[in-house]
């Protein structure tokens, strides 16, 4: 499985815009989005605005940066395997 | 810590009481007389957790304290928030074993009351026994309403709720007025409550004062456009069982 990121921006109804698609293969596994300056300590970091199937999440969690979003990521794929 | 008598410690119990039903002097009295030993706790400090089997009740005299459960990875869901005059664990005077934990949210002075003197008082003046029952009952109403959010409010009509929510409850026991109000937690405890993560709870509080709802500045909620507050969460404050009380 590899992982491959697109830019794009997302309409979080916030200044949250920055984001990027995480595809697994050809299958969109998650969204994710910058944090603006807005979010203080944790501006800059990403979050995890939406996942799907095993990368969903009650408790979206947020990442220092995109390598650790995608380890993570990869992790949660993992157990399907 | 502290055990030194305290008269505060009843007269706080007494007006939670009195703001259910009006006490004859006799209960008034009996209160008065109930051993209380008042400690004064840390910020983030448990008081009774999970499993426990305490032999007496915490009665709130100042300061912040919630119900929470821990799951693995530090997930943490907070139950309910707690201001003076509340006994958020009166619970254990019939249910031995804690099925949750009660903490502090902020530095807080809480009177330890015996169980057993509990039981004496309410076996002793059946009008106090039914107002805790009462209590217990409106408790089991707001966490339905908390269950409702849950479920099917968005999050910035759940933030919305809870405010309302809150104001009400502080301005019943004198703590807030004209719309203002203290609110010393913080986003991530509003999300820990509310099933959200702090980064949605940070987009709504931001979307609110955009929209100048409120406006949130040293610890203090001010909240600018009540009845706008009221209308995006269809709140109805039937199920705090105020009376009469208006906000203002």
């Amino acid at each position: 499985m590899t992982l491959r990121l697109q830019p794009v921006q997302v309409g979080t109804g916030s200044y949250d815009i920055e984001g990027q698609l995480v595809f697994a293969d050809a299958f969109l596994a998650a969204v994710l989005v910058r944090l603006s300056g807005f979010h203080e300590d944790i501006a800059g970091m990403w979050f995890l605005e939406a996942g799907f199937g095993l990368v969903s999440s009650a408790t979206p969690p947020t990442f220092a940066d995109l390598d650790a979003a995608q380890t993570w990521i990869e992790q949660r794929l993992a157990h399907a395997a | 810590m502290n055990a030194a008598p305290d008269q505060h410690a009843p007269g706080m119990l007494i007006r939670k009481l009195e703001s259910i039903t009006t006490l004859s002097d006799k209960e008034r009295q009996a209160v008065r007389s109930l051993p209380m030993r008042i400690h004064n706790l840390d910020a983030r400090q448990d008081i009774v957790r999970d499993g426990d089997q305490p032999t007496h009740c915490c009665l709130i005299l100042d300061g912040w304290a919630c119900r929470y459960k821990m799951l693995s990875q530090g997930k943490r869901q907070i139950l309910s928030f707690h201001i003076a005059g509340d006994i958020p664990d009166l619970q254990s005077l019939h249910i031995h074993t804690m099925d949750h934990s009660l903490a502090t949210l902020t530095k807080a002075v809480v009177a330890f009351i015996p169980h057993e003197s509990l039981r004496e008082l309410t076996a002793c003046y059946p009008g106090i026994a039914s107002i805790f029952w009462r209590d217990t009952l409106i408790d089991a109403g707001i966490f339905r309403e908390w269950l409702i959010s849950m479920g099917r409010r968005s999050a910035f009509e759940h933030v919305a709720h809870l405010f309302c929510e809150l104001y009400l409850k502080l301005q019943a026991v004198g703590l807030a007025g004209n719309f203002r109000c203290p609110l010393p937690i913080t986003q991530t405890d509003i999300a820990d409550a509310l099933g959200l993560t702090s980064v949605h709870v940070n987009r709504v509080l931001q979307e609110m004062r955009g929209r100048t709802m409120i406006t949130l500045r040293s610890q203090t909620l001010v909240i600018e456009a009540w009845d706008e507050l009221l209308r995006v969460s269809e709140f109805d404050s039937t199920y705090l069982q105020l009376g009469k009380r208006v906000a203002g």
